[in-house]
């Protein structure tokens, strides 16, 4: 049994990894600081440490698909991001790509429901 | 808060120079904003700390992520090649210091046991830590100076089916460990020439031990001769390394092949016309030696044979030259009909 909770620990991490970033560039549209990105995705039932989310930012930053600001007006300066222009077309594309990913998905998953039977 | 600052240090201290500032502020900030999120604008506790940086993780598990992708000290894209020099130096230089032991031992029998005890010694204090060492240093330097762009090298790029080598066939093979073994030859020959010139002769020995030697090269042109050896000898070494890769007779091979013997061809040739590169005073030199003495049969036998052999040696060396040639386009087109 906790042989099947190690293999599903590792599976779920190797998912993970591919969708945060889809689910962080998805809410940078317009500019956002790292730990507010880590609230809102928590809000909608995406998990991401901080620890994980702040490397994230900056790997994408440096590949040019994040621009960032520091906003140093208020008490606690912040390093905003924001999406920049290839950034939203590589968004558009991944979405569209998840899309066709979850419908295939899908049906590959209720088609072996099916032939399985009932259980 | 100290310990928050000892945090951030942890982490950027393993980040290279240009990303620190950057990413220590953005910490701080991510870490004032969970202290303020985890105490709901309470004050500050020391245990509060320590639940947000253990969060976060270990500062090296952090660095990591930042670093992005792994450090290597030898990549993936090197590794091959790395092993590869590796193994022919290591082989070498074992090789060297075998013939160097037994070349101690003929000169110098009674003190086998001695130069035998030098001769392991060695392998474990200098020659094998300073191959493994210099081979490894030259290849983490081009590592680091890579910064990054060896990742980018697309180890699939260019690649077809129509490039898959063929299943060996046991007459267009050539095998690895031959090229290793002769590279190692050409090394170790190399090595001779270069160092050991006033050993390439006929050597007189008187009550055991090395009395003198009646060299085979006229040392007035022996650079010219050192010259000529090392670039046949090169080319020899190039010849091999590209056997390695090639693994079996193909066209490219046998063109590189036929050119660089034909170089080594004409260089043999240029040198063999307009050099004197033997001993002009060998004869001389073995009756003063006490070798053989003038006039008598021996004498004549010996004349006949140092002329013959500085003759025959060039001829051999071309007739080896051509050989390849040829034993490569047979190889090579083998099997093609």
């Amino acid at each position: 049994m906790s042989n099947a909770n190690e293999h599903i620990e590792k599976l779920m991490q190797e998912l993970r990894r591919g969708t945060i970033t889809i689910g962080a560039l998805s809410q940078l549209d317009e500019p956002r600081y790292g730990y507010s990105l880590v609230t809102t995705l928590k809000e909608k039932g995406i998990q991401v440490e901080p620890g994980t989310l702040y490397p994230l930012l900056r790997r994408l930053e440096k590949q040019g698909l994040l621009k960032s600001q520091w906003d140093t007006n208020e008490a606690r300066p912040r390093k905003y991001y924001l999406l920049s222009d290839t950034g939203k077309e590589v968004l558009s594309q991944l979405h569209d790509e998840w899309l066709n990913i979850v419908s295939s998905m899908n049906r590959l998953l209720n088609e072996g429901g099916k032939k399985d039977g009932e259980d | 808060m100290e310990k928050i600052e000892r945090y951030i240090y942890a982490v950027t201290k393993r980040l290279p120079e240009s990303q620190r500032q950057d990413v220590a502020d953005e910490l701080h900030s991510l870490i004032q904003d969970m202290l303020e999120e985890n105490t709901q604008g309470g004050a500050v506790t020391d245990e509060a700390v320590n639940q947000v940086l253990l969060q976060l993780g270990h500062p090296r598990t952090l660095a990591q992520e930042y670093r992005g992708g792994k450090k290597y000290l030898i990549g993936p894209e090197l590794y091959d090649l790395y092993m590869f020099v590796l193994k022919i130096a290591l082989i070498s230089v074992v090789a060297l210091f075998t013939a160097v032991f037994i070349f101690q031992v003929i000169l110098n029998p009674v003190h086998i046991l001695d130069y035998f005890i030098d001769y392991i010694v060695s392998f474990f204090t200098t020659s094998i830590p300073v191959v493994i060492g210099w081979t490894t240093f030259g290849f983490a330097l081009v590592e680091y100076f890579s910064q990054g762009q060896l990742e980018k090298v697309d180890l699939n790029k260019g690649w077809h089916p129509s490039n898959l080598p063929a299943i060996p066939d046991s007459n267009k093979q050539i095998k690895r460990s031959e090229s290793v073994v002769s590279i190692v030859f050409y090394v170790l020959i190399i090595v001779f020439l270069s160092f050991s010139s006033e050993y390439f002769g006929v050597w007189t020995f008187h009550e055991g031990e090395l009395s003198g030697v009646v060299p085979f090269i006229n040392e007035a042109s022996y650079s010219s001769f050192l010259l000529l050896a090392l670039i046949i000898l090169a080319f020899g070494i190039v010849k091999e390394c590209l056997k390695y890769i090639y693994e079996r007779w193909t066209k490219s091979l046998l063109t590189y092949t036929t050119v660089l013997n034909l170089i080594s061809i004409a260089f043999v040739l240029f040198v063999m016309t307009t050099m004197e590169i033997w001993n002009p005073n060998f004869m001389q030199e073995l009756v003063q030696q006490g070798i053989v003495n003038e006039g008598s049969n021996g004498y004549e036998t010996v004349r006949l044979i140092w002329e013959q052999f500085t003759f025959w040696i060039f001829v051999l060396l071309l007739i080896g030259l051509v050989w390849e040639i040829i034993s490569g386009v047979i190889k090579t087109f083998q099997g093609k009909k």
